[in-house]
């Protein structure tokens, strides 16, 4: 579909596990839906997740069949790679302009065989796995890429035109530009996820610029089957690690790095990895170090306990210094507050900082609508309509309006689904029957 | 062992921090010992104070040496994930513990005060300032009344204030600060040890370690293990330190050489420079440091910390004035600005060194010589009982 027609019901940006969630139900109620997304494959975060807690199912075996039925759903326009410029009230809805960066290829002729990616002489590091593993300059984002189309990455690409020689369906094109391109919606739904706290917040925990001290989704793509190195190594030097500690709270429930709030996934996404590590690594010793364990939700405290029992140990006290130590190995400074307030230095061979959840995008200068203190969208009405924002007919979902798992996102973008078809029947959106395709 | 719960105590330390402290904010993780690079295995800090505090536990607070150990380089303070300030409230417990180890009740209207604070120095300042005026009522040749015509024409100190009787006055003033100072740090080491009777020392660690406090009174050498920032700052009070102690033994024991009689330049003149510039140089720097807020030390300023710069500033400034008057061979302007020099020096002895901020001089070494003597005592292997804590509710 080489276009994008002049209006729709719904405008969901995102396309993350939240924004996918919105955008199939708001389809499957017969909504037409326009789903942006800025990256070039959908799925957000979770498809790039190992297991997900507390029932160890497979992350992307979950993620992948949604990601495929939004792509393939007839009610929803799927647009990656493309970023949401500016959005206006325009009479009963709102116009919206979007800018579609270049692939440099022709999307519809693109095949997906890869033949563009293993020709690219440039290797570079690859986002998917935080730097850990390596793509080339022209490349299919990850494996369980939708869409399955090459992106060329303009700043890395040499042009030398091995990719082109190669093609074989003859769809590169390096003379694309951005294209600029607007529609009609009616109603729009944000969700446009998370980052983690950036590695280098805590001047004490290495500046980010120790490789031992890894971020906890690099972690994930560690022990993910399709990660970087296949097996848990450690990044310094590929040594098997013996003795693994994870630094919870090491970026939120902190005033002096400016995140205060709770996160409210790390507790049990560091429990989930170091019980796997334990089935992972025969013998490992993984040590969280922990202020409080904050395992709330349905069968946590359980997954808590089992964890406990697979012999994951805990240690209350939070790790103020980490020192990297000759053989790439790390030392830990802490309190040990419940063995005699002792302070001792810990040695562990890798390090995980248990890292916050911080919004991904502050939609507040394009959509107008508020922020909270903590910087997450505001939801004036908390209790009863959580995902309504301070902008009528704006609606958030996932992460976008507070830290939160990937069963409540789900939840909340079905509320937000719902909040926007009420929104819509309500102020009498006259469909999109008549609507004409834009070329772009 | 038991503890009695003081509820009113966090309340009792918020008025030794004029800005307010912020310990009830505190949700005990821990950082701020784990960032603290002089904490080390038990003898941790600032936590466990903050939890003391917290929990009204003013005999553990007593008992405890750690507030004296920190040198207050606020790495704490920077990155406490409350923004409790640590290094504030350890600042707020050595004033307290202060006027805890002071057995006359006079340090803690120092602290609390302001009006008892410029009262009694006022007082003790009127007080030199009689001790010139009121002889020659009496017929006394001493003071104003000794200005002969003589000594109206040029610098005749030993007229004005006689070498001998000064001296008799310095020793006097000695003594009386070191029964002041020895009785606190008598204090504060019965209050340490009764609070770690469990833990025997033997006469040979008490032996064994004394050279701890010359060492550690000379040269805070612990100060160096804070923040690589910290460095400068340790440094000066080095320097300030030596340019006081140069001060007291030419005042108290060389005297007799360093009061001079006449416009010529004596030896002991060169160390008196010394002092001086020492002096009058740190202070303006530490002064310089607290009006910008440059470290976190220097961001909560107590009238007592301004009190112990402006004091000595003042005093080496006085010092110097008089020094050049007299090479100058100006009678008047010597005879007043020796009258000030006592009148600001005088009290600050008197006042300011046993009552006030002046007693870290001796509480951080002792509590450095406490440490090594535990050290010592553990060394040898010796087991700590284990601690119960029994709140006043529960208490037969």
């Amino acid at each position: 579909m080489p276009y994008i027609h002049d209006r729709y019901d719904a405008l969901v940006i995102g396309g993350g596990i939240a924004g996918m969630q919105a955008a199939l139900d708001l389809g499957e109620q017969g909504f037409d839906v326009l789903l942006v997304e800025k990256g070039p494959s959908i799925g957000g975060v979770m498809v790039g997740l190992n297991k997900v807690f507390p029932t160890l199912d497979c992350s992307s075996c979950i993620c992948t069949p949604r990601m495929a039925e939004s792509a393939h759903h007839p009610r929803i326009r799927l647009q990656t790679y493309t970023e949401v410029q500016a959005v206006r009230r325009d009479g009963a809805g709102f116009a919206v302009e979007l800018l579609k960066k270049p692939r440099y290829l022709d999307e519809t002729a693109c095949i997906g065989c890869g033949e563009c990616e293993l020709a690219c002489p440039i290797e570079v590091p690859h986002e998917f796995d935080y730097g850990l593993g390596a793509r080339r300059a022209i490349y299919i984002p990850h494996g369980n890429a939708i869409p399955q189309k090459a992106v060329l990455s303009v700043e890395d690409c040499v042009f030398c035109g091995k990719c082109e020689k190669v093609c074989p369906a003859d769809c590169m094109d390096f003379t694309q530009l951005p294209e600029r391109v607007t529609t009609m919606v009616g109603a729009v739904i944000v969700a446009t996820g998370l980052e983690i706290t950036p590695m280098d917040a805590k001047p004490h925990y290495g500046r980010g610029l120790i490789p031992n001290v890894m971020s906890p989704l690099a972690m994930e793509r560690i022990q993910s089957s399709n990660g970087p190195y296949g097996r848990v190594l450690r990044p310094a030097d590929g040594k098997v690690p013996r003795s693994i500690a994870y630094v919870q709270c090491a970026g939120s429930r902190d005033r002096s790095i400016g995140i205060p709030y709770c996160s409210r996934v790390c507790c049990m996404y560091a429990l989930k990895q170091a019980l796997l590590l334990r089935h992972y690594i025969h013998d490992v010793e993984v040590t969280l170090y922990y202020m409080d364990i904050r395992a709330f939700g349905k069968g946590y405290e359980q997954f808590y306990r089992r964890a406990l029992a697979e012999g994951v140990k805990v240690v209350k006290g939070k790790v103020g210094r980490i020192t990297e130590l000759e053989n790439y190995d790390l030392s830990l400074r802490v309190e040990l507050l419940d063995e005699d307030q002792r302070l001792v230095e810990r040695r562990h061979e890798l390090v995980v900082l248990s890292q916050g959840l911080i919004p991904a995008w502050h939609p507040s200068a394009i959509l107008g609508i508020e922020e909270a203190d903590d910087h997450f969208i505001k939801a004036p009405d908390l209790k009863v309509a959580p995902s309504v924002t301070t902008v009528a007919g704006t609606f958030a979902a996932g992460v976008a309006a507070g830290p939160k798992d990937i069963p409540d996102a789900i939840v909340e973008a079905g509320d937000a689904a719902m909040a926007a078809a009420n929104y819509l029947a309500a102020m009498g959106w006259n469909g999109t029957a008549a609507r004409v395709p834009v070329p772009a | 062992m038991e503890y009695r719960v003081n509820l009113a105590l966090p309340a009792e330390l918020n008025r030794f921090e004029e800005a307010g402290l912020n310990i009830a904010k505190c949700f005990n993780c821990g950082t701020c010992t784990a960032m603290c690079s002089l904490t080390e295995g038990e003898r941790s800090f600032p936590r466990r104070m903050i939890r003391y505090a917290q929990l009204g536990l003013e005999e553990r607070l007593l008992e405890s040496a750690e507030p004296w150990l920190c040198y207050y380089c606020g790495e704490c303070s920077k990155t406490c994930p409350r923004e409790a300030q640590p290094g504030e409230l350890m600042m707020a417990l050595r004033r307290w513990l202060t006027t805890k180890y002071d057995f006359t009740g006079l340090s803690r209207r120092l602290y609390l005060s302001h009006a008892w604070e410029a009262g009694l120095l006022a007082g003790v300042a009127l007080l030199v300032l009689a001790l010139f005026l009121l002889p020659g009522w009496l017929g006394v040749p001493f003071g104003f009344a000794a200005i002969t015509p003589e000594a109206a024409e040029h610098v005749r100190l030993d007229l004005f204030a006689p070498r001998h009787v000064i001296h008799i006055a310095d020793w006097v003033l000695a003594a009386f600060l070191l029964v002041f100072l020895g009785v606190n740090a008598i204090r504060m080491i019965y209050y340490v040890r009764r609070g770690h009777r469990d833990r025997q020392t033997r006469l040979s660690d008490w032996l064994g370690q004394a050279h701890q406090l010359i060492v550690h009174g000379v040269t805070q050498k612990h100060w160096r293990g804070c923040e690589k920032e910290e460095r400068r700052r340790w440094l000066f009070h080095v320097l300030l330190v030596s340019g006081y102690a140069t001060m007291f033994l030419l005042v108290v024991v060389f005297l007799g050489s360093f009061q001079r009689d006449d416009a010529d330049f004596h030896w002991t003149a060169l160390f008196g420079y010394y002092a001086t510039a020492t002096l009058m140089g740190v202070t303006l720097a530490f002064m310089r440091d607290r009006v910008k807020k440059r470290a976190e030390i220097s961001k909560y300023s107590h009238v007592t910390d301004w009190m112990f710069l402006v004091l000595l500033f003042l005093t080496s400034l006085s010092g110097i004035l008089l020094h050049l008057a007299r090479l100058l061979d100006l009678p008047w302007p010597t005879y007043v600005l020796y009258v000030v020099h006592l009148m600001i020096a005088v009290p600050m002895l008197v006042v300011e060194v046993p009552f006030g901020k002046w007693l870290h001089l001796v509480f951080r070494p002792v509590s450095e010589y406490l440490t090594a003597v535990a050290h010592a005592s553990e060394s040898r292997g010796v087991q700590k009982a284990t601690v119960r804590v029994v709140p006043a509710t529960q208490r037969p």
